[in-house]
């Protein structure tokens, strides 16, 4: 058993910068990760980070602010994000770039040398920071290499545990212990026993068939909390991107739009000026009503083709490509075989972001005591019903150091009372058993297969438009691909050593769960607001009515979770960034 | 007509089990797969799941799928299968855990000791547009570890840092922000140091993302003379 004071599970924004203020804690970290840090998928975010950044130089009248921050994503999602969490984002997002900048974070300049910031969908203001359309990248480079720089200054204090796999966290009386992980090189398992535990896994996209998602995003990441007792919420928020690349679903960032490019139907035409939703901001508005618009404008028969639009860069010049989207050049070379200098590209619609998870309250505490969520993974609430673009990345920096700050504190104040080895030693012995079972598994249908139906499920009757009757057939084909998988599973090879068919086998428990409980949080919201929406319940019911839906325990039980909606921002709080 | 299927043939070689390295041949219905890394998920999906080989963000963005496919290095995710015969082998020079995965502790041991990290003179200078504009390129690398596995001479020498190692480093040696300049030529000078790189342009031939390392390397040189 290996024992340290907190343990780090992903490896992405969230994890990475989590454990950089763990150790600034004094505490002993291991970081647990699927892949390599620098394989996860942070690494393709690509249009940037919003932070309202005061410009000293500058001679515009009007200027950015805090409230403005906060006011655009209170309206991007639909006046439902929590407040509180929302206040803490908006006012913390400027020390994050500072921070990142002292670490040598190589962001785009401007001629003034000042930090460039671009205007993407549904802002105000220029407020997005970026690296060229490689944002994700530079910033996870920028904190891995500051762990590197930690771990050679004090190696006891922080360890990596690259390419272990978690198959179970472990409680005790609600209460975190720790996790037990599969190291796939050699398929060795391992208790790791912690007092705290973040949980930083990230996205589930890979439920879905159509999604710009990592190979990564299974849904285990959820999956594993909700077993441990942790409850889920706003599960029925699925973001969809409204610029995929048509056939691979690679994404084809909002900055190419923040940037200046436009969407075509077959006749050439803007067509998000005829909708009312769009008419206003075009290109620029909102994820979820663009998405929703050009769903309808192919469905209306004025798509490019019966799936896609095209999304026009052709105006914008070849040295502004170049010198703000070359990411957006080398995929569609890569991967659709044109240049977007010259070729329009042809665009669809596709899963892009998991709204809902792991339920936490604004300081990143979950259910069970000592277990802390942020990123993706876990819901404060921040984004309401509908992410604004560029706010994800500022979310996993600011509850990433959050979470480790609350671990840290709880972790100082408490008296714990760890479970004895026996605990430990049965846990084990229980997931061996488990794996060895899973091994053991020849029946005739492969993971894979499962997989794959589950995917079309999800993709035909859970996408941007829903309704109770293709909800209710995807949930019975979910239970009848979990009966398969009890009873007719087909597992690869004999020990669990390099052995991926085997993850896969593991995680797709998982994806079936979280896509169930998608479905019948879906189901049980008969209403239309933010990403969702139903054909059946095409209005909202308004804010006095809202609620949220919690999931807790394997038993699919919907409680309703009424807020205090507060659309004011709490300006009294606003002051300049407070850094 | 094109042919139906795409064929490939895939290194397979378990070190705790097998004798000998082989290749093993699959067959893939055409309209299923576009690239390689489809290629290889289809076979890991349908026919064999105890395959290894990494695989992660699938748009040639995070590194993970590094390899020798047909006679050259790349990202299988990026590389599109031709028609005839399709060859993928591991990256070369690391030992392999299993197939097509390498233990690639040795390539990140060497990006370590190169002191991969910005370390600032005292205060907080910016950076200025123009050495920014300067690492446009470098900021390419992914660390894939496709041009240290090329390298000849990485080969010959384990204690020789390597391309990719030396782009992070020159990354830091270009940033007018780094204080720590002195220490990191004092690294590169030794008898292991750049001057083992003969210029053989292996490296940026194998490079996915057009990063040249090679170029780099040069400054760095150029930074001693």
């Amino acid at each position: 058993m290996k024992k340290y004071d907190i343990i780090i599970v992903g490896a992405g924004v969230t994890g990475l910068r989590a454990a950089i203020e763990a150790v600034k804690q004094d505490l002993h970290v291991a970081v647990i990760s699927k892949v390599h840090p620098l394989r996860s998928s942070s690494v393709v975010a690509s249009g940037g980070l919003n932070a309202v950044l005061v410009n000293k130089n500058s001679s515009e009248e009007k200027q950015d602010s805090i409230s403005e921050h906060f006011q655009d994503t209170m309206e991007c999602g639909y006046d439902a994000s929590n407040s509180e969490a929302l206040n803490i984002l908006v006012n913390k997002a400027p020390a994050k770039i500072k921070e990142l900048e002292k670490w040598g974070c190589l962001f785009s300049r401007n001629k003034d040398d000042s930090i460039a910031q671009r205007k993407m969908g549904g802002a105000s203001y220029s407020r997005t920071v970026y690296a060229s359309d490689k944002t994700g990248r530079v910033i996870m480079n920028t904190l891995y290499e500051q762990c590197i720089r930690l771990r050679q200054n004090k190696p006891d204090m922080l360890r990596f545990y690259d390419e272990w796999f978690v198959q179970k966290l472990l409680t005790y009386n609600n209460m975190t212990c720790g996790v037990i992980a599969l190291e796939l090189a050699t398929g060795k398992m391992e208790v790791f026993s912690a007092k705290a535990v973040i949980w930083a896994t990230g996205g589930s996209g890979k439920i879905y068939g159509k999604t710009s998602n990592s190979l990564n995003n299974s849904g285990w990441g959820l999956a594993l909390p909700l077993y441990a007792g942790a409850s889920l919420r706003d599960m029925e928020y699925i973001q969809f991107h409204p610029t995929q690349l048509s056939g691979t679903h690679i994404m084809i960032t909002e900055a190419a739009r923040g940037e200046g490019a436009v969407l075509l139907n077959r006749k050439g035409e803007r067509f998000l000026e005829s909708y009312s939703d769009t008419n206003s901001k075009k290109e620029l508005s909102p994820q979820d009503a663009i998405s929703r618009n050009i769903r309808r404008e192919i469905l209306a028969g004025r798509g490019v083709n019966a799936t896609c639009v095209h999304l026009d860069l052709t105006g914008l010049g070849s040295r502004k490509i170049k010198n703000k989207l070359p990411g957006v050049r080398e995929l569609c070379k890569t991967f659709a075989d044109l240049d977007p200098v010259r070729q329009k590209i042809p665009v669809t619609t596709g899963q892009h972001y998991t709204i809902g998870g792991i339920n936490t309250d604004e300081k990143s505490q979950t259910d069970i005591d000592g277990l802390f969520a942020a990123g993706e993974c876990a819901c404060n609430g921040v984004h309401g019903v509908n992410r604004m673009e560029g706010n994800s990345l500022t979310e996993t920096l600011v509850f990433g150091e959050i979470a480790a700050k609350q671990a840290a504190s709880y972790i100082k104040q408490k008296h714990h009372k760890l479970p004895n080895t026996l605990f430990f030693k049965n846990a084990f012995s229980e997931e061996k058993n488990r794996v060895k079972t899973l091994l053991k598994k020849n029946g005739k249908v492969k993971p894979a297969e499962i997989k794959l139906r589950m995917n079309r499920a999800m993709d035909e009757f859970v996408g941007i438009y829903r309704d109770g009757m293709g909800l209710v057939e995807a949930a019975q084909i979910i239970k009848e691909l979990k009966d398969i998988y009890q009873n007719d599973l087909q597992v690869s090879g004999m020990e669990a050593r390099a052995n991926y068919g085997l993850i896969d086998a593991i995680e797709l428990k998982g994806s079936l769960d979280i896509a169930e409980i998608i479905i019948h949080s879906a189901l049980k919201r008969n209403e239309s607001r933010g990403v969702h929406f139903r054909n059946d319940f095409p209005t909202s019911k308004g804010r006095a009515k809202y609620s949220h839906i919690r999931y807790k325990k394997n038993k699919i039980k919907i409680r309703h979770i009424p807020i205090k909606v507060n659309v004011k921002p709490l300006l009294a709080l606003f002051g300049e960034a407070k850094t | 007509m094109k042919e139906k299927h795409y064929k490939i043939a895939v290194f397979r070689f378990d070190p705790l089990i097998d004798t000998k390295q082989r290749f093993k041949n699959y067959t893939i219905p055409r309209n299923e797969v576009h690239t390689v890394l489809d290629a290889l998920l289809y076979i890991r999906d349908h026919y064999d799941g105890t395959l290894a080989f990494r695989a992660s963000c699938a748009q040639g963005r995070c590194g993970s799928c590094a390899m020798h496919i047909n006679g050259k290095y790349g990202l299988a995710c990026e590389t599109p299968l031709r028609a005839g015969r399709n060859v993928v082998r591991p990256l070369s020079q690391l030992p392999i855990i299993k197939d097509l995965m390498v233990d690639m502790e040795r390539f990140w041991e060497k990006y370590e000791s190169i002191k991969p990290y910005l370390v600032r003179h005292s205060g907080e200078a910016h950076q200025s547009y123009e050495n920014r504009k300067e690492m446009n390129e470098i900021i390419d690398c992914i660390l894939c570890g496709a041009c240290t596995s090329a390298c000849m001479m990485t080969g010959l020498n384990l204690d020789f840092h390597g391309p990719a190692a030396y782009v992070t480093m020159n990354k830091f040696l270009k940033d007018e922000r780094d204080a720590i300049h002195d220490q990191r030529m004092a690294l590169v000078m030794g008898e292991n140091g750049v001057f083992r790189c003969h210029s053989m342009y292996n490296c940026d031939e194998a490079c996915p993302k057009n990063v040249k390392p090679s170029e780099n390397i040069l400054e760095i040189k150029k930074n001693i003379g």
